[in-house]
């Protein structure tokens, strides 16, 4: 079995007075331990819920997740280290900087050094190692992104579920640090989940990628990219699977487009 | 205020708003002191004693005595130590009071601002209590109690708690839900969820339900004093009134008033500068408040 196994996931959201709201629709994906899989689809497709439930802060409406060998739910989440990187920076402003990224790992029982060694090294390694004893509010909002990236690489996770980690940059940081991304994935050979709606991006980052539906979400391609690591932004190779891919992507879109409009048309 | 305004305070620090997340430099939060900001301040209020003076010029001593004559009899006054014990007992009323009404309308707000449940049990009788005139609550307790410190105390602490309770619930709404999110996702235990993640959020509604507190217990103080006790600031005043001095019915609201801008300015402000000086902007926005 795979070191992540997604089976015949769905989730239902229930809305008072009406149908409800169904958000994923029986997806099945395994992951392989080391994997760099980046989840692609349209805005609103259900992919933060899925990141949620993996994390154990959402059940599912039935199917099941099953990581490293063991059921998980919001009742029995799992021993394995999961950390995550949100969308936006959701940092504790009453805190400093430093504090941002030690507070979580004293939380996972991380000691009071290790702890400190870590919360400098990740700092540095996102290019803020001067600014532990800042604010967070004083700071820009790409710094704040960066400062999350730290706090959620400082633990060290066997799996990291990252939500558009860099959507909200500008696009020279978000190479910088995909750059540096790839290279703490690489050497510390950890399973990555990457959830973004930037084809370019997945492209380069990542070790497979798949790409589902819009909501409900089901697979609709899933492929792995062979291209060797460390990659160069400019890559042909790159560049040829992302045109072939975006076309998929729009092919997906126009389909689901039809699908919807012969649904309204037979209601 | 607009956010997109650009906000020139004091020290000659020009802050654009919309910039502040934007740009690559830290924004500095220590600002150069600047006497013009106090002096602004206190230009109304030094409006207001000149109208005073003016007023009094056009009137007898007993119906509107002037400024000069209030302050220096309250400068008298304040060699006496009758007034100290005076003003001390008023003190104590007001901090049992302040005390009782903050825990209790801690606890009321949490619930319902926790709650739904507790929303809709509670918030009829905050309400109530709330628009309930507070020398009610003064005739009540003085004749339940008698014309004693219990009375007053109670008195107050209940009559103020309404609208602690309405400043803490307001601040449970307030409570930011992708932060708790990620409280949970890096698995903050219960304690550290309520100590590092909701309690912050809660404070500056806690400082200004504090001074809510203060400003509403000193006035029911006074008024039970007034009503029904032989001690304390509102028993002065009664007494002045009985005497018809004017001019001392005034000293003592003087007192009282010089009394609370104190507390303000040496307790609240400095606690409030310290909890809060995370936020780089706050400068910017009071100054445009």
């Amino acid at each position: 079995m795979a070191y992540l196994e997604i089976d015949n996931l769905r989730k239902e959201f229930r809305r008072p007075g009406q149908a409800p709201l169904k958000v994923i629709d029986g997806l099945n994906v395994s992951v392989e331990e080391g994997a760099l899989l980046s989840i692609l689809g349209p805005s609103g497709c259900g992919k933060s819920t899925m990141l949620n439930i993996i994390n154990g802060l959402d059940d599912a409406t039935s199917g099941r997740i099953v990581l490293n060998g063991k059921e998980v739910s919001t009742k029995a989440r799992s021993d394995v280290k999961v950390s995550v990187v949100f969308q936006q920076p959701r940092l504790l402003n009453w805190r400093t900087v430093s504090d941002n990224v030690l507070v979580p790992l004293l939380e996972r029982g991380v000691g009071k050094r290790e702890a400190k060694e870590r919360v400098e090294k990740y700092l540095d390694l996102v290019g803020l190692g001067e600014f532990g004893g800042y604010y967070p509010l004083q700071l820009s909002g790409g710094m704040q992104q960066r400062v999350s990236l730290a706090r959620g690489l400082a633990i060290e996770p066997d799996l990291l579920l990252a939500d558009e980690p860099f959507s909200a940059l500008d696009e020279i940081t978000a190479r910088k640090l995909r750059q540096e991304f790839v290279r703490v994935w690489a050497t510390t050979g950890r399973t990555i989940l990457f959830v973004t709606h930037n084809i370019r991006e997945a492209v380069f980052l990542s070790s497979r990628m798949l790409v589902i539906t819009a909501r409900p979400s089901t697979t609709f391609l899933d492929m792995e990219i062979d291209v060797p690591q460390p990659r160069k932004p400019e890559d042909d190779a790159l560049f040829e699977l992302e045109k072939s891919i975006t076309a998929d992507f729009m092919r997906m879109e126009d389909e689901s487009e039809m699908k919807r409009r012969l649904q309204e048309a037979v209601a | 205020m607009s956010t997109s305004t650009e906000v020139a305070d004091d020290s000659g620090i020009r802050v654009d708003t919309d910039v502040v997340r934007g740009i690559e430099e830290p924004v500095p939060i220590k600002r150069r002191k600047s006497w013009k900001r106090p002096l602004r301040r206190f230009s109304a209020l030094i409006g207001i004693i000149v109208i005073w003076w003016l007023a009094s010029l056009f009137m007898s001593p007993q119906t509107l005595p002037g400024p000069f004559l209030v302050f220096s009899t309250m400068l008298d006054n304040l060699t006496e130590g009758d007034t100290y014990y005076q003003l001390a007992v008023t003190m104590g009323r007001v901090l049992g009071g302040m005390t009782i009404a903050m825990i209790m309308g801690l606890v009321i707000g949490l619930i319902m601002g926790l709650s739904a449940w507790g929303e809709d049990l509670l918030i009829n009788v905050v309400l109530v209590g709330f628009s309930i005139p507070a020398v009610v609550f003064g005739i009540l307790f003085i004749l339940w109690f008698g014309l004693n410190d219990t009375a007053a105390i109670l008195a107050v602490g209940v009559a103020a708690t309404p609208a602690i309770a309405i400043n803490i619930w307001q601040g449970t709404k307030a409570i930011d839900r992708d932060l708790m999110h990620m409280g949970k996702a890096f698995r903050f235990s219960q304690r550290s969820m309520l100590t590092k993640v909701v309690i912050p959020q809660l404070v500056p509604f806690v400082l200004a339900a504090l001074r809510t507190a203060l400003a509403i217990s000193w006035k029911i103080v006074t008024v039970v004093e007034l009503i029904g006790l032989s001690s304390g600031v509102g028993y002065m005043l009664h007494w002045w009134f009985g005497n018809f001095n004017m001019t001392q019915v005034l000293a003592w609201t003087l007192l009282f008033t010089i009394t609370l801008l104190l507390i303000e300015n040496l307790i609240l402000k400095p606690i409030e500068k310290r909890l809060t000086r995370w936020r780089p902007h706050a400068a910017a926005l009071e100054g445009a408040a």
